[in-house]
Formats: C-alpha cells, structure tokens, sequence
C-alpha cells in the first residue's frame, strides 16, 4: 500500500527547475533508496515532501490525505521525519533532551509528558549507541556522533517515515556499514518505511535500499529494484558515467 | 513524577526569602532591597522570552510602561474610587491587558524577523508609543499621570502610605516568584522544549513538529505581561506617578539583557543570581562613587561576558552535571 504518494511535484527558483514533474509512490514500510550527483534536485525534493518549501506544481499525499500546503509542523504530527545533510543539532542542550523533543512533537504530540518522552529518548539512543553520551551537549559530539542523534532524533518521533538526508557522507567505508546496519535493524524492528539519499556511496545503497529512484537534473530517470536501476543503461550514462560502463566492457 | 526537578525554584525562592528578612529587620535595607528585586523581577520577566527563544526585544519596556500606565489610569479614574484596596486588582488586570494587546499585535507581525531585524522592530514600537502619548496627548501626554491624590481617596491615607512604601515592593517579590514558577513549568513542559529547539535551530525545530510561530507568540506574551505586572508595581504605585520619559527609557531594557545574559539565559537561577549582583553592583557603587558608577560597572559586565560566556548560572550549571547538587541548579 502506498504511504507517500508525489504527482507531478515540480519547485521553480527563478528559472532553474530544481525538480521537474516528479511521480514517485513510497510503499509502506519499504526501504527506498534515491540517488543522484550533486544537484540533481534530491535535496530540493526532501525539502518539499517535509514542508520546508512548497511546491509550486504538482501534489502530495499522505496516506490519501493531500498535505501538499500543509506547514511542516503538521506534516511532523503525521509521521514525517527527516535528517538533514548538515546535521543540525539543538547544540545546547543535552543529547538526551535532543532526542526526547522528537518524542515530544512528533505522532505522540499531546499524548506524553516529559518523563516518558526523556524515556523514548533514551530508548532509541541505546537503539543508536549514544547511550553513554546521553547527557553531553549536543554540541560536544562528533560529526558521525551528530548523524546518529538526528537518526534518534527522527525515530523518537515514532514516524511512519524517515527521510535520512546522507546519513552516510563523509564516512569511512566501516562507520558506513556500521550506521546501514544500525538502519537495517531499526526498519526491522519499527516496520517504518525508510527513504535514504546518498550522492555516490553504492556501497551503502546496495546494502540498504530494496528499490532505488534515480535523479538526474530536476528529474526522476530511473526508479525501479535496486540492482535493475544500477544497471539500466539510462543510469549507467548520466549517472555512474559511461567510463564505468566502457571499463566494465574492457 | 519527578519531584527534584522543582528544587531550584525553591533555590529562588529561598534566596527571595533571605532577601526579604534581610530588607525587612535590618535598619534601612528594605530600600536597596527593593532595588535589587526590581532587577530580579525583570530579568526573570525578560528570559522568560529572550532566554527561551533567543529573540532580542529591545523595546522590552514599552510594555513595563504600558503597565505603569494601565494602573495609574485605573487608580485616578474616578468610578472604581469605591473598591478601596481592591482597586489595585483591576488595576493589575487593566495593566496585564494593554501589554498583552500590544504584545499580541506586535508579536503577531515583528515574530516573523529574525535576529535584528527584530530587534529594531521593538525599539521601533517603545519610541512609536511614547511619541504617540506625548503627540496625541492622551493619558496627560507628557505630563504623565500623577496617582499620589486618588490613591490616598482610594486607599485613604495610611494605606496609601504603606503601599508606596512596602507593598508596592513586597508585590514585586509576589511577581517574581509568579515568574520564577513559569520558567520552572516551561524548563518542564513541551512548551519549552518547543521554545528551546526553536532557539537553538528555528527551522530544524519546525521539521520536526513545533509551531515555531505559536510558541514564540505565546513566550512573547507571557514575558510582556509580567513586564506590565512589574511596571504597575514598582513604577506606578511605588512611585506615585508615571511620566512617559521615564517609563520608557531604553536603559531598563539595557538592564535587563544584560542581567539575563550575566546570569545566564534560559535558566531559573540565572536572572536571579544577575538581579543579585548587577543591583547590588549599581546600589554599591552609586554610594561609593556617585557619578562614576557606570563607568566602573560598564567593564565589570564586559569582563563577566566574557569570562562567563554562557552566564554565571550557566557556567555553574555545567559544573555541577552529574554531582549532587545538579537537581538544584537549572
């Protein structure tokens, strides 16, 4: 059943078409990959499915509910959550305190106090392995450190689905493996659909993603199951480049 | 629930407690006293939205005028003479009222800058009010309003008396700890974890389910409300009247930031303990050196910012994380 549902959402700034008429359906509980080079509209793309832009075409639908002119907070109060590529941390307070204000405003909003939602907190920084560090400053953290709180940030809020903004750049191929793992396990677990975006890192969409979309100028060129789009030959040449292809061949 | 958690507001109220014995039995105290509990009440007021949400309101104390003037207009006009000392309920109502108008209205259109550009949006609206009291010349213009009279028809003149000269202060204690009890319910509640998040990232916190707009309007209007508790208080029926050039002097603003930034913003004890020292501070060194006081307090407060960036409370605060003492200190 689909969960998430775009048609034909297009975002103009000025006259460059960031995304293009984009279609895309988001089943529920699936784990979809969305890969592109940089500027390829991905973000842009996050940015209109949780309500920091609006779209200037098209519509989206929740579950059949239209949210395309819905503010964000609301969107968050029906199960969307996301990472951003930068994290960014609420860097004064506590890890703990981070993580507790998703419980506190996200599908649970109005239904837990404090101590409960310190508690879900808690819970999903074991599920991360940031429970030692619970009472840093959030601040305090590494970058990779940083990533794993907006990832326990984003569950606290018990989502029906989680957009990870490059959960994985700028990481050694372990800490990759460690953070798709640690994914794996939560959409086991949590049955939440899970949308990642990654710019190059085909090590950790292979080990993620059931199926991948990807992007290319403003446009979707490709959605199909994982391996079938790595190989369409579409992909191949604005994507992974004709060199691999040539390479390949040799 | 989680009763330690209320500790440091019984800190706060301890040390008002002190406070008072102190001002009340020793010879000549209550005065300076009063002084410092004015500077406690109004940093408590002012964090209440600056300490949450981050946001600078420069024209703070429009709303400590409006406040001063919402009593003084109910205590001089005639038709409530008859409630004897209950005027001052309608009076503090009457107060609470014209700030929470304004507050709402300026909230509701100068809350979507940012930074800045907001805080030159409320010098905008104190200087705006005040011109427009004295051009206008409504509520006396800029004569102001003098209440000494009906307050003495109202009060008669014993009470009268005692008002101005105790319970105008001992009501500026009763606010403070009306604040003091909204910061520890905010520190505690989602309200303030939305406000928090939005201080710390605006955009990151709307993502994630605060409706930053609403909560900032409601901070705003809190803080402003207690500001126009204070100034009918302290200003109004302390001193007797409310002349628009002193109600709306931009240095009480001034005063405020810069207890809430030296004691430490967002935190209950912080207002607190800068009330403390920036009053005693001024209280001292107007007697020790009249004249000359600002110019020694001046670099005492840049040398304080600097070496405690985060405010004294703050700095304490992070000292004090996983010791003993830690519940008593927020």
């Amino acid at each position: 059943m689909s969960l998430l549902e775009l048609k034909g959402v297009t975002k103009r700034f000025g006259g460059l078409v960031a995304v293009d008429h984009v279609d895309l359906v988001i089943n529920e509980g699936e784990r979809l990959g969305i890969v592109g080079t940089n500027g390829s509209g991905k973000t842009t793309l996050y940015n209109l499915i949780s309500g920091v832009y609006t779209c200037d075409e098209g519509s989206i639908l929740l579950e059949g509910l239209d949210i395309t002119n819905m503010p964000a907070y609301k969107r968050a109060h029906l199960g969307l959550a996301r990472s951003f590529q930068i994290p960014r941390p609420f860097g004064q307070i506590t890890v703990r305190e981070n993580v507790a204000i998703g419980a506190l405003f996200g599908t649970l909003i109005g239904e837990i106090g404090e101590d409960e939602a310190l508690e879900i907190g808690e819970y999903y920084l074991e599920k991360v392995g940031l429970y030692p560090k619970r009472n840093e400053i959030a601040n305090a953290l590494t970058p990779i450190e940083k990533k794993l709180m907006e990832v326990a940030r984003a569950l606290s809020m018990k989502p029906r689905l989680v957009l990870l903004d490059e959960a994985m750049a700028g990481m050694n191929p372990k800490d990759i493996d460690r953070i798709v793992e640690i994914i794996n396990k939560i959409h086991e677990e949590e049955k939440i659909s899970i949308v990642s975006m990654v710019e190059h890192i085909m090590r950790a969409v292979v080990n993620f993603a059931e199926r991948v979309v990807v992007m290319n100028q403003g446009k979707k060129i490709a959605d199909a199951p994982t391996q079938e789009a790595l190989n369409d030959q579409k992909v191949i040449d604005v994507y992974l480049g004709r060199f691999a292809l040539e390479e390949q061949n040799a | 629930m989680n009763k330690g958690k209320y500790y440091p507001l019984f800190v706060a109220i301890g040390i008002f407690l002190v406070l008072f014995i102190f001002g009340k039995f020793a010879q000549g105290m209550w005065e300076p006293v009063a002084l410092i509990m004015f500077y406690v009440a109004v940093g408590e007021a002012f964090n209440v939205f600056l300490g949450f949400t981050g946001y600078v309101n420069f024209g703070y104390v429009v709303f400590m005028g409006l406040g001063s003037y919402g009593m003084a207009l109910v205590v001089s006009s005639s038709s409530m003479a008859g409630l004897g000392p209950w005027i001052l309920i309608p009076g503090f109502l009457f107060a609470a009222i014209m700030a929470g108008i304004l507050a709402a209205g300026v909230g509701a259109i100068a809350l979507r800058l940012r930074g800045a550009y907001f805080a030159i949006a409320t010098i905008g609206v104190n200087q705006g009010v005040k011109f427009f009291i004295e051009g206008a010349k409504i509520w006396g213009g800029s004569e102001g309003i003098i209440i000494s009279k009906p307050l003495k028809v109202a009060l008669g003149p014993h009470l009268a008396n005692a008002v101005t000269t105790f319970w105008a202060d001992f009501l500026v204690f009763m606010i403070a700890i009306l604040a003091a009890v909204i910061t520890i319910v905010f520190l505690h509640t989602r309200l303030g974890y939305g406000l928090i998040a939005l201080r710390e990232d605006e955009d990151a916190a709307r993502v994630m389910g605060v409706n930053t707009t609403k909560y900032k309007n409601i901070a705003f209007l809190v803080s402003s409300i207690l500001a126009a508790l204070v100034g009918a208080t302290a200003w109004c029926l302390k001193t007797t009247y409310v002349f628009p050039d002193d109600v709306f002097a931009l240095s009480y603003t001034v005063d405020a930031i810069v207890i809430v930034m030296m004691g430490g913003t967002g935190t209950l004890l912080g207002p607190v303990v800068g009330g403390l020292i920036y009053g005693i501070l001024k209280y001292w060194l107007g007697i020790l050196l009249p004249g000359f006081q600002l110019l020694i307090l001046a670099p005492f407060i840049i040398i304080i910012i600097i070496l405690f960036p985060e405010g004294i409370v703050g700095v304490l605060k992070k000292r004090v994380r996983g010791k003993k003492l830690e519940k008593f200190i927020a």
